[in-house]
């Protein structure tokens, strides 16, 4: 009785703190947002397009910094850009899809290592980005994730038969009518803005996992499209909370630890796979 | 009616010709089948026809009209050739056909009442109203045809491309899979347009012809076309040899 009073007392202290409140917030709505949009990387098999995406993040971040921008203005920016160059350039040449990412992610690379030594001082807020920061999270940042978010599911949600048509064959559905250009397009948009928002709160070097491993955990269990986008919601919000909970508690770094409870879930949705 | 007309079709790729001033038109109501040696460019003819790939010169109109990309295509049906997709898929039948369902631009989750009973239709129609809640990539070679024909002829398409839509499937499955096919077409009218490799299915299912080697070589029905000299010239000799002692056997 008494350890249970004592666990309350601790959680609603936890919680009273607005930091860790907008913290909550912001790992439910990217928990929800990341994989909703991480079903598409999955079962279309971009993860290198999305790392190439979140890399690029890190030449706008640089650019902005020498340029006196703001750091998420730009980081979109040229995330946007490179995603659609990648398109543009995919559609156009004879080159690989896997060789034109290759290209447009080591130049980011090295574009933005390249600006990042020209800077002159320590830049704290370059590592906030780098790393992320789910505790440093501000109130604009978290109106953004929701405006974001919102709109994201919004479109997917619309357009979601075009969307999984294009996924499952892309000759049959161009046959059937469906503009694949411009829904590819979108696409790469969208996976580059969610990208880009959720940056902050797992950092460049993570926020991959988040798009990817709670939708390849969800493809594990599912049985039907439905079930996919339900359960990879749940589980991206999972490792969200439980992440930022371990993180206060354990005392490290949340976006790892996050990301680490993310990879858990995936192992137990393998073990039941291979059990069934 | 004319269902298809094509002219002047050419498509080249690396400046070498892959077809070569191909022109036929198929009445509305027929079983066409384009037969031709490996490489002879058949599948290339229905994705030019269809838009997946560009040609050069010539035209295509389907019921009157040209056709033009993500325009007036309500109208065509497509069963690829190997359909190529994730076996791990989490995609049930029913799911994968209310993609093709209109509205498009719903929430396909969401199954009204007349759209889940026009989706148990259609299975009916092909004989796979009980792989309604299967997982597409559990499906076999056969039930996963029956599945693409449903899904081809959601919105009644007037012209239907098979692209050896059988191959892969065993013998029995073959014969169901062609029956539907003539089914179809006699009872909707439907325009089919397939690839096949055995002469066999022409010779019992088609009513017309076109005998391609990246022009076309001949066309008309399947008896009066397909003769020994013809498959020869489009096969070779082991193939018209093989055709002969089929002959003799009927």
């Amino acid at each position: 009785m008494r350890i249970s009073t004592v666990a309350m007392s601790m959680i609603s202290e936890f919680l009273s703190y607005p930091f860790i409140q907008r913290a909550l917030l912001a790992s439910v709505m990217v928990g929800i947002l990341c994989p909703f949009v991480g079903n598409f990387v999955v079962l279309r098999r971009m993860s290198f397009f999305a790392d190439a995406i979140s890399h690029s993040a890190f030449a706008g971040i640089a650019a902005g910094a020498i340029l006196g921008i703001d750091l998420s203005v730009s980081s979109v920016a040229v995330a946007i850009l490179i995603a659609l160059l990648i398109a543009f350039l995919s559609e156009k040449t004879s080159l690989s899809h896997d060789t034109v990412i290759g290209v447009a992610f080591s130049g980011a690379i090295a574009t933005g290592m390249l600006i990042v030594g020209m800077l002159k001082g320590y830049r704290a807020d370059l590592f906030t980005f780098l790393f992320g920061d789910i505790l440093a999270i501000t109130n604009s940042d978290l109106l953004l994730i929701f405006v974001i978010s919102i709109l994201t599911v919004a479109i997917l949600l619309i357009f979601l038969k075009p969307f999984l048509q294009i996924t499952f064959n892309s000759d049959l559905a161009r046959v059937e009518g469906i503009n694949v250009r411009f829904f590819e397009y979108l696409l790469f948009l969208i996976i580059a803005i969610v990208i880009t928002v959720s940056l902050k709160i797992i950092g460049i070097i993570l926020v991959t996992s988040l798009l990817i491993v709670p939708a390849a955990s969800a493809k594990n269990l599912a049985s039907s499209m439905k079930h996919l986008f339900v359960l990879s919601s749940l589980f991206g919000v999972i490792s969200g909370i439980a992440g930022l909970a371990g993180s206060v508690y354990l005392n490290t770094s949340s976006g790892p630890t996050i990301v680490l409870v993310s990879i858990g879930i995936f192992f137990l949705t393998m073990l039941k796979r291979a059990r069934t | 009616m004319k269902a298809l007309s094509v002219e002047n079709l050419c498509v080249k790729a690396d400046n070498r010709h892959l077809l070569e001033n191909i022109t036929f038109s198929v009445e509305e109501g027929r079983i066409v089948a384009i037969i031709g040696p490996n490489g002879a460019g058949k599948t290339t003819l229905i994705k030019a026809i269809l838009g997946l790939i560009p040609y050069q010169t010539g035209s295509v109109s389907l019921f009157g009209r040209p056709f033009r990309h993500n325009k007036s295509h309500t109208k065509v049906g497509y069963v690829p050739q190997r359909l190529e997709f994730d076996r791990t898929f989490p995609l049930t039948v029913s799911e994968l056909l209310g993609f093709t369902v209109p509205p498009i631009y719903s929430f396909p989750f969401h199954r009204k009442g007349k759209e889940k009973k026009y989706i148990d239709r259609l299975l009916k129609t092909v004989g796979a109203q009980d792989l309604r809640d299967r997982g597409i990539g559990s499906l076999s070679g056969g039930e996963l045809q029956r599945v693409m024909i449903a899904k081809a002829i959601v919105n009644e398409p007037g012209i239907l491309f098979l692209d050896e839509a059988a191959s892969g499937v065993d013998i029995e499955g073959q014969e169901k899979f062609y029956d539907l096919v003539r089914r179809l077409n006699k009872e909707k009218g439907l325009t089919v347009i397939l690839i096949s490799h055995d002469l066999n299915v022409v010779y019992r299912f088609a009513d017309d012809v076109l005998c391609l080697n990246r022009r076309l070589v001949c066309t008309g029905s399947p008896e009066d076309t397909l003769t020994n000299e013809v498959i020869k010239s489009v096969y070779g000799e082991m193939m018209g040899a093989y055709i002969h002692s089929c002959h003799e056997h009927d």
